[in-house]
């Protein structure tokens, strides 16, 4: 069996995008009003996630307060049937602990945490199909999740990958491109260019990693705006309704 | 949330007269409202999400795959996750075999046939997002919706393998797929488990977590095909209580509850039959 083409020569990808695109972004926030307080649901591509955040609440263990600062933790829980073949994963697999040290390292940066001492926040975040971009999607749908918590955050944060395929860079990718190429996963804080969270886990030449980081920061951007709108519209849908 | 003993006290007092006068003005064998989705995974055969008022919820996804029959023991599969709650835990444990005996007990195994020699199995995913009250109705509501969406693809290769070593092949259309209802001929219904909760000399279906904390008793009863069927059994539901008034059951309770459910239950699941239909099938989970 040849190869999959992951890019042609006339500039497309698998999935018929240019080098540039994102994949379909949706997003939705306030999803579990009465189960949580804050909820997100976050589309990108064919990976679907939920992510649920509880507090600033009072910590049930003495050993998880901190007198200065909120203490933040992170859950992850990828369903078994998230990807095509169905697969049983433990929570304490290396990879998804990981996962959930970088994402707790970035929001721990990314709260103001200092406003809310001696209290504690949970995020939970649910894996309901994966299909590529897994650390960028969960970041996002916490960012959405926190905002409708309404915990003070210095900025967004809005995650994205990119990969390097032979000299082209290529934007958010999917599971065929992941498992074929370097790839990185950035968090750009708002619309500047400085960066919550990258992380790169394979190899990539240091004269290709300005490009690539280059174009990620662009979608980066492009998802921020995206997650602004659905923020803004849900936003005036409330006060519409009181 | 728990309640304060003066709470506890009205609320029981109010449970026990008769007719009961439940918090939420519900009759005896309403459930709560709940709302759902199905068909929004496009990698597994079958998905639904149910959440009730009070913000449980359940997501349950059906996946299948090609099993030698003579091989497999189980063409069924069940798991459960818990938010909050360990794989191991006895929790988690005691609702995925209440869950595995309901489906082995009640279920036409001869819709996954597909040759002499091939069968599908059937694995059920079910994840509790978050739950208040006692999850067993709402992951068989929900499992139930998942089943009656279930999608399977069409045989296109001989069905009678005995004598001819061949692999199954299957139609590349999804038009073709069959419900599991297509592929029995008949109106199939998954089995749905009941809670219900005992106080005084009455019985209420689908009891909220402020009422579990005063219940005197619980009872699961199992609905297939018209009628209660086992497995049925009773469970102390006031888990979440410091102070529980459990007691024992009385053989009416039994009686009743049966009774009860053969009369109501029908129209519990027509209403998720109603729901289905409803359902715009535009692939969005919320």
């Amino acid at each position: 069996m040849p190869r999959l083409e992951l890019y042609s020569p006339e500039g497309l990808r698998v999935d018929g995008r240019r080098w540039n695109e994102l994949r379909r972004f949706e997003c939705k926030i306030n999803t579990h009003p009465n189960s949580s307080d804050g909820s997100s649901y976050v589309e990108q591509g064919n990976s679907k996630i939920i992510c649920m955040v509880q507090g600033p609440m009072e910590p049930k263990l003495r050993s998880q307060m901190d007198v200065n600062k909120a203490n933040i933790e992170v859950s992850i829980s990828i369903a078994h049937f998230s990807t095509f073949h169905r697969k049983k994963r433990s929570k304490n697999e290396k990879r998804i602990v990981e996962l959930k040290t970088a994402i707790e390292n970035t929001f721990e940066n990314s709260i103001i945490s200092h406003l809310y001492p001696r209290t504690f926040i949970q995020i939970n975040i649910q894996v309901l199909a994966q299909d590529g971009g897994l650390l960028a999607g969960m970041a996002n749908a916490a960012t959405l999740a926190l905002i409708d918590a309404g915990i003070a955050m210095y900025d967004y944060v809005s995650c994205v990958s990119a990969g390097l395929y032979d000299q082209y860079p290529l934007l958010d990718l999917n599971t065929l491109e992941e498992n074929d190429m370097s790839y990185l996963t950035i968090g750009v804080i708002g619309k500047s260019e400085k960066l919550a969270l990258l992380m790169l886990e394979n190899k990539m030449p240091l004269d290709k990693l300005e490009p690539v980081l280059g174009l990620a920061i662009a979608g980066g951007h492009r998802v921020r705006e995206l997650m602004d709108e659905e923020v803004r519209s849900h936003g005036k849908h409330r006060s519409q309704r009181q | 949330m728990l309640l304060s003993p003066a709470e506890r006290q009205y609320l029981y007092d109010s449970l026990v007269q008769n007719p009961p006068i439940r918090p939420d003005a519900r009759n005896v064998f309403q459930c709560r409202p709940l709302e759902a989705t199905t068909t929004f995974l496009p990698s597994s055969n079958g998905s639904a999400r149910l959440r009730m008022t009070d913000g449980a919820e359940c997501i349950v996804s059906v996946k299948s795959k090609v099993v030698k029959t003579a091989d497999t023991p189980n063409l069924l599969e069940v798991d459960v996750d818990v938010q909050g709650y360990r794989d191991d835990s006895n929790f988690v444990a005691t609702l995925k075999y209440n869950l595995s005996s309901l489906l082995h007990k009640n279920f036409p195994f001869e819709a996954l046939k597909l040759t002499s020699r091939y069968s599908y199995k059937l694995f059920i995913d079910c994840i509790v997002m978050s739950n208040t009250s006692y999850p067993l109705t709402i992951i068989s509501m929900a499992i139930y919706l998942a089943l009656k969406t279930t999608k399977l693809p069409k045989l296109v290769s001989e069905v009678d393998d005995v004598n001819v070593e061949e692999q199954p092949t299957f139609s590349d259309d999804w038009e073709d797929a069959k419900t599991l209802g297509e592929a029995t001929g008949s109106d199939f219904q998954p089995p749905v488990f009941i809670t219900l909760g005992v106080i005084g000399s009455s019985l209420l279906f689908d009891p909220s977590l402020e009422e579990e904390q005063v219940l005197e008793n619980g009872l699961i009863v199992s609905f297939y095909d018209g009628k209660a069927q086992t497995p049925l059994q009773n469970i102390n539901l006031a888990l979440n209580s410091n102070k529980n008034n459990y007691k024992g059951l009385k053989s009416t309770h039994i009686v009743s509850a049966i009774s009860m459910v053969n009369k109501y239950c029908g129209m519990i699941i027509h209403a998720l039959d109603t729901l289905i239909d409803q359902d715009e099938g535009d692939g969005q989970v919320f």
